[in-house]
Order: structure tokens, then sequence, then C-alpha cells
């Protein structure tokens, strides 16, 4: 029982291929791409007026060395932001769930915030090590500490995102799972459960576009502090 | 599902604007035909309709002429019910799930649905306002460009008509000031001779008083002091006759 409700989180294949490559690429296959047309479809144009001002809103603190990221950042967040939503929907794999493919996304990109401070500007991007108006005794004991949390930066990143969707998930599954196993000696009981599943799913509606947000804000914070 | 996949990624590589250029360079070399540049077909007015805020409509069109109007359903319920009861679909709690996720969507779909179809019909409609706008502007200011070229054009006709006005008000401008300057020459003519006249009426009446004068010192120095006392010793007497002939006319 405790074993089969991590089922779910478990890698697919097929006959050896990885299943997770058709699921990454399925965002992709979702959007429909730029015509040559002046005025779009519905879908199109709140495609487009999405991307926009989400990256206007997102670059707003950003000088314009920072504006190189903006690609990156708004195709990361609508990629991080599809997968969340398509795996609330039943049998299907989140591939963000795995902390593999969230360490991937974070400690790269997080690693090219920092080199490119570090390379750039080392002394303004060394100096974000101490706080401003810090005491003169704590300050070895700052450093030590801001070192800390720099690095430990990607790992919340991946972590944050992975532990958010992978409790969402199994909180699903555990509710359905009881609303399930209540259904025959208990009808009632079982309504209030699928209430509360109810409220459940729409709180992971939230926390799926919320976590990719907080991710590409994060990144462009680390960007914003180093460029 | 592929065919479209293979459509909509052709589509992006050729399509789309800073990262679809650089594919379609890349890909040009495996093109066999020209771009084709017949005019794109034309958007429906409307899409996305769905009954039931999942299933499109589009399958209640297709299913209609064999199977009228619950066509559809008829088939959901049986494939259901066959999935169901033959156990290809067996019921677990993944069901629940995606009950709870079913009923957020068609929630969703139906609750919001209008709202953001019309914020997306805005969005074009505002970029079509915003043409719209520009070139009413730019025929609004042509039409005015017109108005004023006619205006241009009829005053010029007027211009004879003008140059004849400006012609009779230098004329009448001249004539005034010929006739003010005869009224200086008269008046001032006219004081010459008055003061000619009155030079003349001078000389008169200084030459009467002078005559007038000469004629009274000469008589009165040809009267002698005797005759004076013999006029005053007159006049006395006569004055005394004529008292006594009054006294006698009033007693009588």
């Amino acid at each position: 029982m405790t074993l089969s409700m991590f089922d779910q989180f478990q890698s697919p294949s097929l006959y050896g291929l990885p299943l997770i490559t058709l699921a990454l690429t399925l965002p992709w296959v979702l959007y429909p791409a730029l015509t040559g047309r002046w005025l779009n479809s519905r879908v199109l144009t709140l495609q487009g007026w999405f991307v926009n001002r989400f990256t206007q809103q997102l670059l707003l603190p950003l000088n314009v060395g920072g504006h190189k990221w903006a690609p990156l950042f708004a195709s990361l967040m609508i990629f991080l932001i599809t997968l969340n939503m398509v795996g609330l929907l039943p049998y299907t794999f989140t591939p963000t769930t795995q902390l593999s493919l969230n360490l991937g996304f974070a400690v790269p990109l997080w690693l090219a915030t920092v080199t490119i401070g570090m390379r750039n500007q080392p002394t303004h991007a060394l100096g974000h090590l101490l706080p401003e108006g810090t005491p003169t005794p704590l300050i070895p004991v700052l450093i030590i500490i801001e070192t800390i949390s720099l690095f430990i930066r990607p790992l919340a990143l991946g972590v944050r995102l992975t532990a958010n969707l992978t409790a969402g998930h199994l909180l699903i599954l555990l509710i359905a799972k009881g609303a399930f196993v209540l259904l025959s000696p208990m009808p009632a009981v079982a309504v209030l459960t699928m209430f509360a599943l109810l409220l459940l799913t729409l709180l992971e509606v939230a926390v799926a576009m919320i976590q990719a947000y907080v991710f590409v804000l994060l990144l462009s914070l680390y960007l914003q502090e180093n460029v | 599902m592929l065919p479209r996949l293979v459509f909509i990624s052709a589509n992006a590589l050729k399509g789309h604007g800073h990262f679809g250029a650089g594919l379609v360079q890349a890909s040009r070399s495996l093109h066999t035909t020209s771009q084709s540049l017949a005019p794109v077909p034309p958007l429906p007015e409307k899409g996305g309709k769905v009954r039931h805020g999942i299933v499109p409509e589009e399958l209640f069109q297709f299913l209609y002429p064999k199977s009228g109007v619950t066509g559809p359903y008829m088939l959901g319920t049986g494939l259901l019910v066959y999935m169901l009861s033959k156990e290809i679909y067996v019921i677990n709690p993944e069901t629940f799930a995606a009950a709870a996720t079913g009923a957020v969507i068609i929630y969703g779909v139906k609750k919001f649905g209008p709202g953001v179809a019309a914020f997306a019909d805005k969005l074009n409609e505002e970029k079509v306002a915003k043409a719209q706008e520009v070139k009413d502007l730019a025929m609004a200011s042509l039409a005015r460009a017109i108005e004023d070229e006619k205006k241009e054009q009829w005053r010029l006709e007027g211009r004879s008509m003008l140059f004849d006005a400006k012609r009779n008000n230098v004329a009448m401008l001249l004539e005034t000031e010929r006739r003010e300057r005869r009224h200086t020459v008269t008046n001032e003519v006219k004081k010459r001779l008055d003061h000619q006249v009155a030079l003349q009426n001078l000389h008169r009446r200084m030459e009467q008083e002078h005559m007038v004068n000469w004629v009274e010192e000469n008589v009165i120095g040809s009267i002698s002091p005797e005759q004076e006392k013999e006029s005053i010793a007159k006049c006395i007497a006569d004055l005394k006759a004529l008292a006594t002939a009054t006294r006698a006319k009033a007693t009588a």
C-alpha cells in the first residue's frame, strides 16, 4: 500500500523507451504556433498577450543586461506551468515531480547567474555575501552563512518545485483513495471526502501555477543581483 | 493527433518570428516547392464552442446526420457502460481524482469561458480600432485638405473683385484728399481776403475818427471866451423864459 502510492512518480517507460520524453514534448504541441496573420484566433491572441505581459512584468526590475534572458524565462515559465497543469489530469505523469528534472533546470541556470556575476562584476557579486549594516563582530559568521545560503539556492529551487508537486499529487491520491474506500461502508463520509478532494484540486491548480512562477521569479532575482 | 503535431511543428518552424527564422533557414535546403503565396483562408468568426464544458460542439454536428440529437449522448453512455462492464476501465481512486479535476475544469470553462473569450475578442478589436483610427485620421485630414484646396480655388475666383474693391478704395481716398485740400485752399484765401477787408475798414474808421476829432478841436478852439459867456447868458435867459412860460402854463 505504502509503496504503491509512489508508483505514480516512477518514470514510465514502454518497451524500454522512456516515455518521459513524450511527456516533456507535450507542452510544445499544445500551444499553437504564430501564424503570419495580423489578427489571430482567440487562443493565439491570449497566448501572445500572456507572454507579453508576463515578460514585461518579470523584466521590469532587470537592467538591460538581463533582458537577454527574456526568451529563456518566458519559455521556462510556460513549460513549467503546462507540465504542472497537465499533470493534474488523471492518469498523467508529471515530469516536474522528478527531482532530477528540477535540479537539471535549477543548477545550470543558477550557476549561470553566479558565473555571470563573478565574471563581469566580481566585487559587486561578492558584496552580496555581506548585508548592509551588520555589526562588525558578526561579519565572519555572516559571510559563512551567506555563502552557505548561496550554495543552497539551486537545491532549494529544485527541491521546492519537486516537493510541492509531489506532495500535492500524493495528497490527491490519498484523499481519492479515502473516498474510494469509504464509498461502500460510509457513503456520506465519502461525499465529504469528495468535497475535500474538490477543494484540494482547486488548491493544486493554484499551487501548480504559483510554483512555476516562483521558480522563474527567483531565478530572475538571482540574475538581478548579478547582472 | 500526430498529423496535427506535424502540421503544427511545420507551422512553428515556418511562421514564427525570431526563433523560427534560424530554423527556417536551416531547413530551406530541404524545400522542394516554392512558398505558397495563396491568400490564407479566413479564420472562423467564433471558435471553440463546447457543450457541457468539455465536449466540443463539432462532435455533435458530426454525429447529427446519422444519429440525431441524442446520438452523442447514446455513444457516450454506451461507451462508458461497455468499458465499465467489461472491466476495460476499472474504477479506482484515480476515478475520484478524475471526477474532481473534471468538475473543476467544467466549472472553470462555464464560469470564465465567456469572460476570457470576450477579453480575447476585445484585444483583437482594440488592435483593429487602433489601425482604423489611423486610417480615419488620415482620411479626415485628407478630406480637410480637399476642402481647404476648394476654398483656395474659390478665393482665387474672387481675386478680381478684391482688386476692384481695392482700386475703388484708393480712388475714394484720393478724392477725399483732394477735396480736403481744396477746402483748405478756400479757407486760406478767404482768410487773406478777410484780412484785407478788415484792414480797409480799419483805415476808413481811423480816417473818420481823425476827421471828427479834428473838426471838434477846431470848433472848440474857434469858440472864444466872450462868445462862450454870451451863449451861456443866452441859455440862462432862454431857460428863465421857458421856466416862466411853463409856470404860466401850469397855473393856467
